[in-house]
């Protein structure tokens, strides 16, 4: 196949793709509920059980506190239709506009944009930064 | 100059690759089931199909170089008769089976392989998943007792090119189960659908590519199980859509685990070629341990296929 010919499919074919799926409604990130944000910690770490958890007020993030209160805090977010999570040893925190920037110092994950309101960034930032825990919004599950 | 040639299936199959997906999105839009798509992950996966396609393009010479090289080298030639091909195509398909499986048990060449196990999605598009760094697992060598044994270079990357392009469509949850012939002799989407499972009984399980024989053989079959279903992904899954750092995130970790201080020269040779989740301290999990532990955790499993 002319290389031309070759490149004009594949270019075309992922933009009509994107397209497709995107005005079809699969751009849309995964909203979580407090059970739904539980189980998506387990599902990625099934040896760490969940002291607190905090939910982002708009679900697309949760804030774990892990029973082993040695352990760091731990963070599930949404990506795409489906989660990750990890561990916050070493993550920095930055404010921006559409609330914080965690930035892992990790390849596979390297930031995550945490839309927050105006009180849920002070909470969040408390609770990151450890100068508190078990904020009263905090659930218990 | 050597006048035998094939044609490039892979490419020639673009556009039924292209047609078919569409076809599976309407089918799954359509009907409400058999599967999921998300736009970000289907564009990732195209774009490292695309990237895969250039990759071999680019760096396909060091392999044409050297299988020409063996077969300058070899004083057998099998020619091209139908037979031939036929045996051809079944030797490579045990070729793959054992370089998919070094794939998943040498962390060097699992740094190559996890980008197409990286989706937490499993759609046509996770089939395009593919590698761009393949040339530097050194998996070429695997080939050469084919081409030693006097098949032609140009016909061994064909049967290699039609075994990639029957796996495509095995990566859909839109079929169930086939005939039970069919499921006994060939790679199935039941049985791809286990091999992409993160679910501790589906790790390093149905690494074949056509014919699921070869796993019956060696001991690595896990039959897909209705009341554990498959959770697609990695075991620590990947957070960024990037296609380079879906592309580079093992190898960057690999180098990361090599060049920690204070480590014997046995230590990082472990951390290149040891299996995925290797650690010198023992602070991380491999599939042993994850089903080990997995067993502690649910001893009704013990006994059960993939444990």
């Amino acid at each position: 196949m002319p290389l031309e010919l070759l490149l004009i499919l594949v270019v075309g074919g992922i933009s009509a793709i994107a397209l497709l799926l995107h005005l079809t409604g699969r751009s849309t990130p995964r909203v979580m509920n407090d059970a739904q944000a539980r189980q998506a910690w387990l599902r990625q770490f099934p040896e760490s059980p969940i002291a607190d958890l905090t939910l982002a007020r708009d679900g697309h993030a949760a804030l774990i506190q892990p029973a082993d209160a040695a352990a760091p805090l731990g963070l599930v977010w949404s990506f795409g239709a489906d989660s990750v999570a990890r561990f916050l040893q070493e993550a920095e925190l930055s404010p921006c506009t559409q609330g914080l920037r965690l930035r892992l110092h990790d390849f596979s994950a390297p930031q995550v944009l945490l839309h927050l309101t105006k009180p849920e960034i002070e909470d969040w930032q408390a609770l990151i930064s450890g100068q508190a825990i078990n904020l009263p919004h905090a659930k218990e599950v | 100059m050597d006048p035998l040639s094939f044609p490039d299936v892979t490419q020639l199959a673009v556009p039924i690759f292209i047609a078919a997906i569409l076809g599976e999105f309407l089918w799954i839009a359509l009907k409400g089931r058999g599967g999921r798509y998300e736009t970000r992950d289907a564009v990732t996966s195209l774009i490292m199909g695309a990237g895969s396609v250039a990759s071999g393009i680019l760096l396909g010479f060091i392999a044409w170089g050297f299988f020409m090289l063996l077969w300058e080298i070899t004083p057998l030639d099998l020619g091209t008769s139908v037979w031939v091909i036929i045996l051809c195509f079944v030797l490579d398909d045990l070729r793959y089976y054992w370089v998919h499986r070094f794939g998943h048990r040498i962390r060097w060449v699992w740094a190559s392989h996890v980008n197409h196990h990286s989706s937490q999605h499993y759609n046509l598009t996770t089939a395009l998943r593919q590698t761009w760094t393949g040339t530097f697992t050194f998996m070429m060598v695997v080939r050469a007792p084919l081409v030693l044994l006097g098949f032609h270079p140009a016909l061994v990357l064909f049967v290699g090119g039609i075994n990639l392009v029957y796996q495509f469509w095995i990566h859909t949850e839109a079929i169930g189960k086939m005939p039970r012939w069919f499921e006994a002799v060939m790679n199935t989407p039941s049985h791809h659908r286990a091999h992409h499972g993160r679910n501790p009984r589906y790790l390093d399980c149905n690494y074949a590519g056509v014919f699921i024989i070869w796993d019956k053989m060696f001991g690595t079959f896990v039959p897909e199980q209705d009341h554990d279903p498959v959770d697609y992904g990695l075991v620590y899954n990947i957070g960024s859509f990037n296609p380079l750092r879906v592309a580079f995130h093992e190898w960057v970790a690999i180098f990361r685990d090599m060049t920690q201080p204070g480590l014997s020269l046995k230590q990082r040779m472990l951390y290149a070629l040891a299996p995925p989740g290797y650690s010198h301290d023992g602070s991380r999990d491999t599939s042993e341990t994850i089903k080990a532990k997995h067993l502690a955790r649910s001893p009704k499993d013990v006994g059960t296929p993939g444990f």
